[in-house]
Order: structure tokens, then sequence, then C-alpha cells
């Protein structure tokens, strides 16, 4: 039996039992389809969260921050200075895993420029930031380690800032900024960050344009009498992220005699509310999906058991002729899969044209891969093979003789 | 010469629920090569059976069988499958052509079955063996566009595609009128002048007439 007749055998047993044949093939195809769509939209969500968390940093990035204080603390507890700058300093001096360090501090003092005043976040950090940080300045510069040693009054400032205080973001560069009191030079803004994850949101990186990045020296010696620290953002060396987090560890515990610090490697970041709104709706369309499929499977079966029992009598005379028992297997197989294969192509049309259409309608970067396409033509196969082995099953078990003398 | 078929004391016992039912309870048959032989009985005297066996789509609950020199008493399965492919040619009352293909397609079904003779060769040999039996004109057509006759005759061809050492036929002119049963009987006559080997099951006696020997089977043995 050659793989060309039984797909002729296939398609004409399909045209024969032409209804139920598109029922099952409705079955097959919505349910590829929709296989399709979501992973097709899976993967540019996964592919979007990817280059976001590249946006924040990408891999390799620790951040350290501390723990919310218990409301009874115990002694140790009380003992340790929590994260400060000294922790940044011990992990420069010590760590053989790090290769970037930007311990950061960060207030909420008044801006007055320009005639205008509001209130807005200032973070103190270092050089190294741009290093794990994508920090490109669109005019000026960005801090520099003259700057820390001198504890200059310098500032660079984000895009939203720069812009709102001087009409004209690259304008700022050179002016003067007074933070509570304290007069800066504008030495450097920076581009505006941007990334969406969907059209209709807002600027996931909004906020890291409405802020002013100033050296952490000079926000120590001028705004407060501490050296503590909102958060380290660190970078491990290439492929080091475990071992990094574990010498932190240690580190860390060594200087606060307590775990009162927690430490989140790059990936481990919390996706946003809309992520885990794609992902519910994902899950069910791959339920849909998955359910459409299985009817579409049961029917088949069902077709196919009515056609072996209708075609006893033509498997008997193939096995007069010399067919196999295993050839009249395969044979009903391959009708299966023929059926499915065409419902599997079918949806992978469909479902390609709907993913055009979702990712159109809701600017959701979404594309239909060869692998997902692979694995669409392959699911639907399976399908077909799973349906086709227990009709295939029978027909070749038939005996010739009983076969011949049936109806 | 040896015979072409040396069957033994063969027996085939059905197992009916709890009930053993003997349909054939040893027969001893020779059959020449070149012979005509019609194998008659009323139904249920067992000769369908016979000829299941002989034919190699059963196997027997007793005795020997050996056919063009190889005892395939206990073959089975794929092995049996093969002895029928290349030794016997089956023709069937109710023709059995396969609806969907046409009849040259029907009658290379054996040779593909066989596996190892490449298509074009499939396909010359069909129409040599339509074009021998005077259907020559009839290729390209499907079954249901050809009479009865004619489709017995299709049959007749796929089963001496393979060049089988037997032919057989159950009942072929059962399902003809007269004139295309005389057709149909006429190229069995004119097969076996050339020398081929026929066996004919049937419970016509006019039939049963035209071959030269006559097996008469009841109650599952041979009386005559």
């Amino acid at each position: 039996m050659n793989v060309f007749e039984s797909l002729l055998t296939g398609l004409d047993e399909a045209r024969r039992h032409i209804g139920q044949t598109v029922l099952a093939l409705l079955g097959i195809v919505l349910g590829t389809a929709s296989i399709v769509t979501v992973l097709a939209l899976f993967g540019g969500q996964a592919a979007l969260t990817q280059q976001y968390l590249a946006e924040v940093g990408g891999a390799g990035t620790v951040i350290v921050g501390d723990l919310p204080q218990s409301p009874t603390p115990d002694a140790r507890a009380l003992a340790s200075d929590r994260l400060t700058y000294r922790d940044a300093e011990l992990l420069m001096a010590r760590s053989r895993t790090l290769d970037a360090f930007a311990p950061g501090w960060e207030f909420y003092p008044r801006y007055q420029a320009n005639g205008r005043t509001f209130t807005g976040q200032v973070m103190g950090t270092l050089p190294d930031y741009a290093r794990i940080n994508p920090i490109i300045p669109m005019a000026g510069r960005w801090l520099s380690d003259l700057d820390i040693a001198r504890r200059s009054r310098v500032m660079v400032m984000g895009w939203k800032f720069a812009d709102s205080l001087f009409d004209d973001a690259a304008n700022a560069v050179g002016r003067l900024v007074t933070i509570d009191g304290k007069q800066f030079t504008v030495v450097g803004v920076l581009e505006r960050e941007e990334f969406y994850f969907a059209a209709w949101e807002d600027n996931a990186l909004e906020y890291r344009n409405e802020r002013a990045y100033i050296p952490i020296s000079t926000a120590f010696s001028q705004f407060t009498n501490h050296d503590g620290l909102s958060f380290m953002t660190l970078r491990a060396r290439e492929g080091m992220v475990g071992q990094a987090v574990d010498e932190i560890r240690s580190l860390l515990y060594a200087q606060h005699g307590v775990e009162d610090f927690e430490i989140r490697p790059s990936g481990s970041f919390a996706d946003g509310d809309s992520a885990e709104f794609m992902l519910l709706f994902n899950y069910i369309f791959l339920v849909v999906g998955a359910v459409s499929l299985f009817t579409g499977g049961i029917v088949i079966a069902n077709i196919l058991l009515a056609s072996v029992v209708e075609r006893v009598r033509e498997f008997g005379t193939r096995m007069a002729l010399g067919a196999t028992a295993g050839g009249v297997f395969t044979h009903v197989l391959a009708e299966a899969m023929v059926v499915t294969l065409l419902g599997g192509l079918l949806g992978l049309a469909l479902g390609t044209a709907l993913t055009g259409t979702v990712g159109y309608l809701m600017q959701l970067p979404a594309v239909v891969t060869p692998a997902i396409a692979t694995l669409a033509v392959v699911t639907s196969a399976v399908v077909g093979m799973v349906a086709g082995l227990y009709p295939a099953l029978r027909a070749g078990r038939l005996s010739p003789v009983e076969a011949l003398r049936y109806g | 010469m040896p015979a072409l078929i040396e069957a033994r004391g063969l027996a085939k016992t059905y197992r009916l629920g709890r009930v053993d039912v003997p349909a054939l309870r040893g027969v001893d048959v020779d059959v020449q090569p070149g012979e005509f032989v019609a194998i008659v009985g009323p139904s249920g005297s067992g000769k369908s059976t016979l000829m299941h066996l002989l034919g190699c789509l059963d196997t027997p609950t007793a005795g020997r069988y050996q056919l063009d020199g190889e005892d395939v008493s206990a073959l089975a399965g794929k092995r049996l499958a093969q002895v029928r492919n290349r030794k016997v040619g089956f023709v069937f009352q109710t023709f059995n052509l396969m609806p969907r293909l046409t009849i040259e397609e029907n009658v290379a079904l054996p040779l593909k079955y066989r596996g190892g003779v490449p298509r074009k060769e499939r396909k010359r040999r069909a129409v040599a063996g339509l074009e021998h039996l005077g259907l020559g004109h009839r290729i390209g057509h499907r079954p249901e566009e050809l009479s009865g006759g004619e489709r017995q005759r299709v049959a007749i061809a796929r089963a001496l595609v393979g060049e089988p050492a037997i032919l057989m036929a159950d009942e072929p002119t059962g399902n003809l009128d007269s004139k295309a049963g005389g057709e149909v009987m006429r190229t069995f006559e004119a097969l076996h002048a050339a020398g081929h080997t026929v066996i004919l099951v049937t419970h016509d006696p006019l039939v049963a007439e035209r071959a030269e020997r006559i097996i008469q089977i009841a109650d599952g043995q041979v009386v005559a």
C-alpha cells in the first residue's frame, strides 16, 4: 500500500462522509488555529518581556535591596546598619563574581529652575549605573569618576524633567537647577526611554525619564549624614549569576549579622499585571484549542470506525490479494492522518491570518515562527494517528475469511 | 508430474461460543497442474471452507496441505499473505473490485502488495491482462461504469496478473445473468485450455458440468 493511494482513498473517504468530515475538520481547524495564534502571541509576549528585562537590566543584573524590617526586631536586626555604601565598597573590594557596581540612594527634593518648582526624584549613584542600565545621553555627558571624587554638584537629567523645565530637553545642558536649596549644574540630558507592552498601555519606562542623577558622594555630603542605600544594582560576570548571588549573600551577611536584605537576579522580576492578564488569556485559548482538537479527533475516530465497518469486505479482498494485516492497519491510519493533516494545514493558515489580525488590532508583536507551524502540523498528524489507531487496529485484526463473508 | 495441490486429512473446526462446529472433517484433495476442478455441494456443506483452506485464506485445525511443493499448513499471518499473493488468484461472486480505483489500478493491486514491482511495470502488466480478456477499451474506467460480466472479467484479470499457480473462483457466476455468466465461464474454459489450473466452487450443477472433474462435498466430507 503506497502512501499516495492511502492519501487518495483517505480524501475519497473524507468526501464520501462530507458532513462528518466538515465537522471533524472544523474541530481540527479551529483547534490548530487557536493553538497557532496563542503560541504566536505567547512568543511575541515572551520576546517583549525579555526585551523589557533587557531594558531595565539585562541578563547578569542582580539587584540588592533592604527587606522590610520586622515589627519585632531582635538585637541583631537592630544592630544592623541595613544596606549602606560601605556594603557596596565591601563588594567592590572583595567580590570575584561581579564586574559592575551601582549603589543607589534616591530621595524626593524640591526642584527649582527656570521659574518652576515641583517635587521629584533624585538618584545618587556611581558611573557604573550606565554600564548596567541603558543610559544614553542625548546631550552633554554622563556622571564621571571625577564627579564622584570631587563630590561635584553636577546633575544628569532624565528626558521628561529636562523637557518640562526648559521647554526643550537639549536646552537643559549648562543650566542651573536648585534641589532642596543646593544649586547643581546640568551636565547631561538622557535619551527618552520608552517601552510599550501593548498599544493601549502607557510607557512602561516613563519613571526613568522622571528623575535626575547626581554623584552618590555629593548626595551623601549635601543632603544627609548617613550612608544608607535604597538599592544596589550589580552585574555578575558572564555566566556567574548563581555564584554572584551566593557571594553577595555571604559577604553582606558577614557585614549585617542578619539576613535583612534580598537579592534578586534578573529574570526573577515579577511581570506586570498586563503580562499576567495575557498569560491567562493565552491559557484559555490553549485549553479551547486542545478541546477542539480532542473533539475533532473523536469525530474522526467515529467516522473511521463507521468507514471500517462499511468496508470490511474491501479489507477482506485486499487481504485475499496479498495485503498483510500490517498493510491494512497502515492504510486506515494513513486515511486518518490525511484528514487531520488537511485540517492542520487549514488551521495553520487560519491561525496565521488570525495572528496577523489580532497582532494588528492589539498592536502586539506576534509571529508564527517555523517552529510553531511545524508544531501545529505535527500535532494535527498526531491527533490523526491517535484517532485512527483503534479503527486501524480493528481493520488489521480482521480475519480474511470473516471479512469476505461479511455483509 | 508432482501434484499442484496435495491435501491430506484437511479439517477445520469453528468454535461458536462453547460449541465446536466442524466445517470440514478430514478431506483429501489432489489437483494436478492444468486441471479444471469444480467443488460442489449444498450450502453449509463445507465447500467454501475447503476453498478458503486451499486458497490459504485460513489455516486448517488438522491435516497437511502442500501447495506447489511447499507445506503451507503451518503458515500464518504475513507468510500466509505472501503465499496467497504469489500462488493464488481469487475471483469472488460479488467481484470485490475497489470502487475508487480505475480497473487497471484494481488489476495491479496484487503486484502492489507483492512489492518490488515498479509502478510502470505494474501498469503495463495490468493493461496487458485487461487487453487479453478483451477489456482494452475499458481502460481508465471505474468498475461502476462496467457491466457485471465485464466487472467479473476485470476480477479475473486481477486474479491472473500475479501469475499464480491456481485460479480460485467462488460462485463466479452467482451475481450474473445467464448471458454474462456464460461469457465468464467461457473465459475460464479458455484459460484452462491455455494451461491454467482452475478451481471453481459452485452449487450450480450447470456451471460444475463445464469442469473436467467434480469434487462433491457434503457434511464436511468428500462424497464423490
